[in-house]
């Protein structure tokens, strides 16, 4: 929600706080959103505030690049895309797991799709997966897609919801606003 | 861990960036995204959303709206949101919508007017960061 303002054209208008005089607001660049030119973005030496925006402002989703890994929990009540390396559970709504990622620990969801590498369990309404993913674990699901050429090794049980207990605990996706909260509130939760 | 000193060097002097770091884009955590845990990479990372634990990256921006509870070790650290921890980075920007508390270990660090920082801010020569391929748990 933050980076919608920039397509506003006024990128102070949410701040909370008083009005600041901001010499690097009116950058051409923080006008753009669309711009893609992600790589002359990390030689750019000017650091202002209205950068961020501009990277980010283009596409919202989330994106676990292949140069990260993360050891912990993850969860968004946003679309995630991961292509990089998990090391623990990811909680999400879209999930959409790529070719070269790597998740070890649970992936729940809504909607999730799998290219490649989950070992543990997928617990979500809507699975895909794709000709390249390889699953070690059992899938949870109500509707399920295996494209020609996955490797499944595990179980598929579509049971997913029939028991309130196996039903993945979705983070609250109705209001979105306070981000802060969403981790506070629920890393703690309970499963298997 | 990572090394934060292998492609330090980014930039080259025609102002071209290397062709490794070219092919990665940034991770971008958004705002409905919460990390507990440790997040390491080798690259570009925005922050809009909620990160408890050590981060280790060559970039690390925290964008208005984010929120960082931990330690940072990174070579560069833009902080528009919030943070609570502790930073490690030869280049440090705080800008004005900034808040944060806790130590920044520098070489360089800019404060926009406005910004809130609580804590100390000692300084480093760079050669401090270089050596520093994880998190000095226990060295000030």
């Amino acid at each position: 929600m933050i980076f919608n303002r920039d397509k506003s054209g006024e990128p102070q208008a949410a701040q909370p706080k008083p009005a600041q005089p901001q010499t690097a607001q009116p950058q051409p660049a923080a006008l753009k959103p669309d711009q893609t030119a992600k790589p002359a973005e990390p030689l750019r030496p000017a650091i202002t505030t209205s950068q961020t925006p501009t990277k980010a402002g283009a596409n919202m989703a989330s994106v676990i690049s292949k140069a990260l890994k993360i050891t912990g929990e993850l969860e968004s009540t946003e679309d995630i895309q991961i292509d990089g390396q998990i090391e623990g559970d990811v909680r999400g709504v879209g999930v959409k797991i790529g070719q070269n990622a790597k998740v070890k620990g649970t992936v729940y969801g809504d909607d999730v799709e799998l290219a490649g590498t989950v070992e543990g369990k997928i617990e979500a309404k809507k699975v895909l997966i794709s000709g390249t993913a390889r699953m070690t674990g059992d899938i949870w699901h109500q509707d399920i897609k295996v494209e020609s050429g996955a490797y499944i090794n595990g179980s598929l049980k579509p049971e997913l919801g029939k028991s309130d207990a196996k039903q993945a605990p979705k983070p609250a996706t109705a209001t979105t606003s306070s981000n802060v909260s969403s981790l506070t509130g629920t890393t703690g939760a309970p499963h298997h | 861990m990572l090394t934060l000193t292998r492609k330090s060097e980014v930039q080259h002097p025609e102002g071209r960036t290397m062709q490794t770091e070219a092919e990665a884009p940034p991770s971008l955590l958004g705002p409905g995204v919460g990390i507990q845990g440790v997040l390491e990479i080798d690259g570009e990372l925005v922050i809009s959303g909620v990160v408890k634990g050590r981060i280790a990256a060559l970039k690390l921006v925290i964008a208005p709206g984010g929120y960082v509870e931990g330690d940072i070790v990174a070579r560069e650290v833009v902080i528009s949101g919030r943070l609570n921890g502790r930073i490690f980075a030869p280049t440090v920007s705080i800008a004005a919508s900034a808040e944060v508390e806790g130590r920044i270990f520098h070489t360089s660090v800019s404060v926009e007017r406005g910004a809130r920082v609580n804590g100390r801010m000692p300084w480093r020569p760079v050669s401090y960061f270089d050596t520093l391929d994880q998190l000095p748990e226990n060295r000030e």
